[in-house]
Order: C-alpha cells, then sequence, then structure tokens
C-alpha cells in the first residue's frame, strides 16, 4: 500500500516537472498524436484498398488495432521508467543511489519516470477500440467489459517483462541492446494485426515467446465472436494471465541480474 | 571544396565506428520487413491488385534498406547552440550551411550503405514473393540509382531546413517530432506510396518527401515506366534547388540574429 502511494506521489511531482514548460509539452503531445494518427491512417487506407484481411472485416482490424496501442501507450507512459530511462540510469551509474534507498530496485525504477505526452496515442487508440467495436457490432455486457480491461492489464505486465528483458541485457553489457527492441516494438507492429495473418515462425513467436495473441488477440477476438483459436470460450479468461507469468519470470531474473550489476563508476 | 571533402572523410570515419549497433539495426529493420510483407501479403490473397506482389516487397525491402536516410541524424547542433560553442563554427572559413549540409550527407549516405548493403543481399537470397526482386532493366538501374542520389540531396536539404527552425527555437523536440512523423508517412516508410488510394498519389508523389525514396523505387521496381523518368527525376532536381535556396536564405538570416549563449 505504501509502496502505491509512493508511486502515486512520484508521478505527481514528474508531472508537475513536465508541465513547467507548457509549450514544449503541449508541441509534444500534439506530435505524439500525429504519429499513432498516422499509424491508424495506414490501417485506415489498407482496409481502403483492400476491404478485409482473412476473416476479419474493417471493424474487427480496428479493434485490434486499437487493443495494441491501448495497451502499449499505457506502458509507455507508467512503466516509462523501464521502457526508456533504464540504459541510462545504467550508463550514468545513477542505478546507484537506488540501491541505497530501502525499497526495491524495480520499483523506484518505475517511480523514476512517467511520460504523460503518450496520453494522445492511448487516445487515438480508445478511439478506435470504440469505432472498431460500433462497426462489428459487438453487443457489449459487462462480462466482455471485464474481459477486455483484462486483457488490457495483462497485455500492460507483459509490455513491462519485455522491455524489462532489455534492462536485464543492459545490466551485463551496459549498452542498451536494440535487438530486444524486435519483441517490444516489433511486437507492436505486428500484433496491431491478428497473428493469423503471418508464417508459422511468426506466430509461434507473438503466441509462446512474446505472447501477445494470449494476452490480447484472444480475449479480443473472443469479444468480437470470432476466436482466435479453437478453445472454448471461458480460456479467454486465463489466457491472457501468461502476461503476467511472462512479468513474474523476468522480475525473477532481473532480481539475479541485479546481483551481477557493477556500477559504472562514474 | 577541400575543406569540405575533409569534413565529408571526417564523419565517414565516425559513422563506422558503431558495427555492433549497425547488426542490431539491421536485424530489427529486417524484422520489420518480414513482418510487413508477411501483412501486404495476406491482404493481397484476399484481393489481388494490378500491381504485381514482387514490386510491393521490393518497395518495402528498399524502404527498409535506405531507412537511415530518412532519420534525422545530426543532434550536434542543438547542444552547440545551448553551450555557445556554435561560435567556433562560425570562426571556420567555411559557409555554416554547407559544413552541415556535407556533416548530414556524409552520415546519412555511409550510415545506409552500412546497413542498406547487407539488407538488400539479404533480402534478394529470399524467395520469390518474399524477397527483393532485380531491377525492371538495367536502364530502370541507372535511373533509379540517379534518382536516389537526387534524393540525397534532396533530404539533406530538407533537414538543414528542419534545422534552421531548431537554430530560432532552441527547443524544437516537438516540431522535430512532428516533421519526421511526416516524413515517414509521405516517404512510404509507414505504408508503401503505391498502396494510397490511387487518387492521392497524384498528389503525393509531387510532395517532396515522396522524392527521396519513392522516386527511384518506383523506377526501380518499374512501377512508374521509363519514358517517366526524365519528368520525375526534373522534379526532383527542382525540388532540391528550391528547398537548397531556401535554407541558405533562411540560415543566412539566422546567422545575423544568432546569440552566443554561454558561461
Amino acid at each position: 500500500m505504501d509502496t502505491i502511494k509512493l508511486y502515486l506521489h512520484s508521478m505527481r511531482m514528474l508531472i508537475k516537472s513536465q508541465m513547467q514548460y507548457p509549450a514544449s509539452f503541449l508541441m509534444q503531445t500534439l506530435a505524439q498524436l500525429v504519429m499513432e494518427g498516422g499509424e491508424m491512417l495506414a490501417v485506415i487506407l489498407l482496409v481502403d484498398r483492400f476491404g478485409h484481411l482473412n476473416r476479419w472485416e474493417a471493424g474487427d482490424l480496428y479493434f485490434f488495432f486499437g487493443l495494441m496501442s491501448v495497451t502499449f501507450y499505457l506502458t509507455e507512459c507508467f512503466g516509462r521508467g523501464i521502457t526508456g530511462n533504464f540504459p541510462y540510469l545504467i550508463r550514468t551509474g545513477q542505478l546507484d543511489t537506488f540501491l541505497a534507498r530501502p525499497r526495491g530496485t524495480l520499483t523506484q525504477v518505475l517511480c523514476s519516470a512517467v511520460d504523460p505526452r503518450r496520453i494522445t496515442c492511448i487516445a487515438v487508440g480508445v478511439t478506435a477500440l470504440v469505432i472498431g467495436s460500433s462497426m462489428s457490432h459487438v453487443a457489449w455486457t459487462v462480462t466482455k467489459a471485464l474481459l477486455l480491461a483484462e486483457a488490457l492489464v495483462c497485455g500492460f505486465f507483459l509490455l513491462l517483462g519485455l522491455f524489462t528483458i532489455e534492462g536485464i541485457f543492459c545490466i551485463y553489457s551496459v549498452k542498451s541492446v536494440e535487438l530486444v527492441n524486435t519483441l517490444t516494438y516489433g511486437g507492436r507492429s505486428a500484433c496491431e494485426y491478428p497473428v493469423d495473418t503471418f508464417p508459422r515462425p511468426l506466430r509461434v513467436l507473438f503466441t509462446v515467446l512474446a505472447p501477445f495473441a494470449l494476452t490480447l488477440q484472444q480475449p479480443g477476438s473472443v469479444i468480437l465472436g470470432k476466436p482466435l483459436f479453437d478453445w472454448p470460450e471461458w480460456t479467454a479468461f486465463v489466457s491472457p494471465l501468461s502476461g503476467i507469468v511472462i512479468f513474474g519470470v523476468v522480475w525473477l531474473c532481473f532480481r539475479r541480474a541485479m546481483r551481477y550489476y557493477r556500477s559504472t563508476g562514474s | 571544396m577541400r575543406a569540405y571533402l575533409s569534413t565529408f572523410r571526417m564523419r565517414r570515419k565516425l559513422e563506422v565506428q558503431y558495427r555492433g549497433a549497425v547488426l542490431g539495426g539491421i536485424i530489427c529493420q529486417a524484422f520489420f520487413g518480414l513482418v510487413l510483407i508477411a501483412i501486404y501479403r495476406a491482404l493481397y490473397n484476399g484481393k489481388p491488385q494490378a500491381m504485381p506482389f514482387s514490386s510491393v516487397a521490393s518497395y518495402v525491402w528498399l524502404q527498409q534498406a535506405f531507412f537511415r536516410m530518412l532519420m534525422a541524424s545530426d543532434p550536434d547542433l542543438l547542444d552547440k547552440i545551448r553551450t555557445g560553442s556554435i561560435a567556433y563554427d562560425l570562426c571556420r572559413p567555411l559557409n555554416l550551411y554547407g559544413f552541415y549540409y556535407v556533416r548530414i550527407a556524409a552520415q546519412k549516405l555511409i550510415g545506409s550503405l552500412l546497413r542498406g548493403a547487407p539488407m538488400l543481399v539479404f533480402a534478394l537470397l529470399l524467395p520469390e514473393g518474399w524477397g527483393l526482386s532485380l531491377p525492371a532493366s538495367p536502364a530502370a538501374l541507372l535511373w533509379a540509382l540517379a534518382g536516389l542520389l537526387l534524393g540525397l540531396l534532396c533530404v539533406c536539404a530538407l533537414e538543414n531546413i528542419n534545422m534552421g527552425f531548431t537554430m530560432r527555437t532552441l527547443d524544437s523536440r516537438g516540431m522535430q517530432a512532428m516533421l519526421n512523423l511526416l516524413m515517414m508517412i509521405c516517404c512510404g516508410n509507414i505504408l508503401p506510396l503505391t498502396l494510397f488510394p490511387d487518387s492521392w498519389q497524384k498528389v503525393i508523389t509531387l510532395l517532396p518527401y515522396a522524392q527521396l525514396l519513392d522516386t527511384p523505387i518506383r523506377l526501380y521496381t518499374g512501377t512508374a515506366p521509363l519514358s517517366d523518368a526524365p519528368r520525375m527525376l526534373l522534379i526532383q532536381l527542382g525540388w532540391t534547388l528550391a528547398l537548397t535556396a531556401l535554407g541558405i536564405l533562411f540560415w543566412n538570416r539566422n546567422q545575423r540574429r544568432i546569440e552566443i549563449m554561454g558561461g
């Protein structure tokens, strides 16, 4: 409980500090809007030219796009300490100060940054979800709403876990390892579309190794009434938990890796 | 002229230092390329288009290979203005615009050759329909290379204009992000321009952004007939000259009112 209070307090301070340059903040927030809007424009233009992707209609595609972009930018916003700042903390040796404080390292890293500019990206994602679900005539029920919420939360943890893998590499190598970006940013770009679009190796990658298919798309497809896999519907409630499992495993690895942490000493 | 050449050589040496990062970058870009092609393939299977799919695949690979050319590449100037060390650059017996133009050109050319060459080899080895196809004809390849060179000159001029804004506003991250994004969309990096609605293409191919990579790629794949090539290159040349002239004017004005900070 105390940790959550601490986190919220840090967030308030960080946001306040970012608001000190309102014009720059506004411009950057706007730039984010154009960026995510551009991504969505690509989907709209593809739908305009091709109409459908295998058995997925326009509305379904917008829905999957929205699911991914809301989750991804929630992570980028609230998990900024891991998604953006961690390599910097290691390189400059700032992580040392965290080790002296009576809180978990990962908690403090998470408390060290927030990125409120992403709010516009999240808004684009929400718009895509709303448009998508109305075009696909989704009849919303409490169960479906809960399922959506579960998918978003579990997707958040999955992405946080994947970004933490990059952090772990960074502990050993000091330099940030861009290769992991194939899982995070690559995962985002790929899994804006349903995984059954892809050839088998990519499908396996995004179902088993970085299970976007299980955390986001399986529940998403059940909400749309066109299950992605031929599994019974209740599995849609279980499969997103894989995101939390991944986060748990990565967290344990992170703790082990921290034992090998050598300060850069500057 | 010798001074510009040695500036170019210095930046070239800097650019080849980080080979590890280059390898990581190549693998990332190749992965993105495969993902995009998989998506477009599935869409094509549902509704075939007039343009053969191999052209789309080639388009994606060429965009990925020369991705580095599009990225804003010179963050030094901003720091120099903030810290006041721009004063040293102003003391050089060189034109400031030309100095930065050459720096950017070296970075973009060497950066994209380092990343592009291995990636194009990889893409050529992929099976038909996934990889890069050979150019439509030897003549098309020559036209495309000429187009690529003009595209490089054009993107450097464009970036120098962006930097001109940086000199004015000091913190131009928002502006820069917006211009970069406009670049990514209008260059055909996010979605090939050839897949934009046909009515949009008439306008979008005339914008300066389309001159960078879209024109050479269309010439390479044969999407644009060779009889169109001289006209397309003229448009490129026109934009390059116009943007360079505009940039020089802009920089000269900036230079007159520049404040040296520091202390």
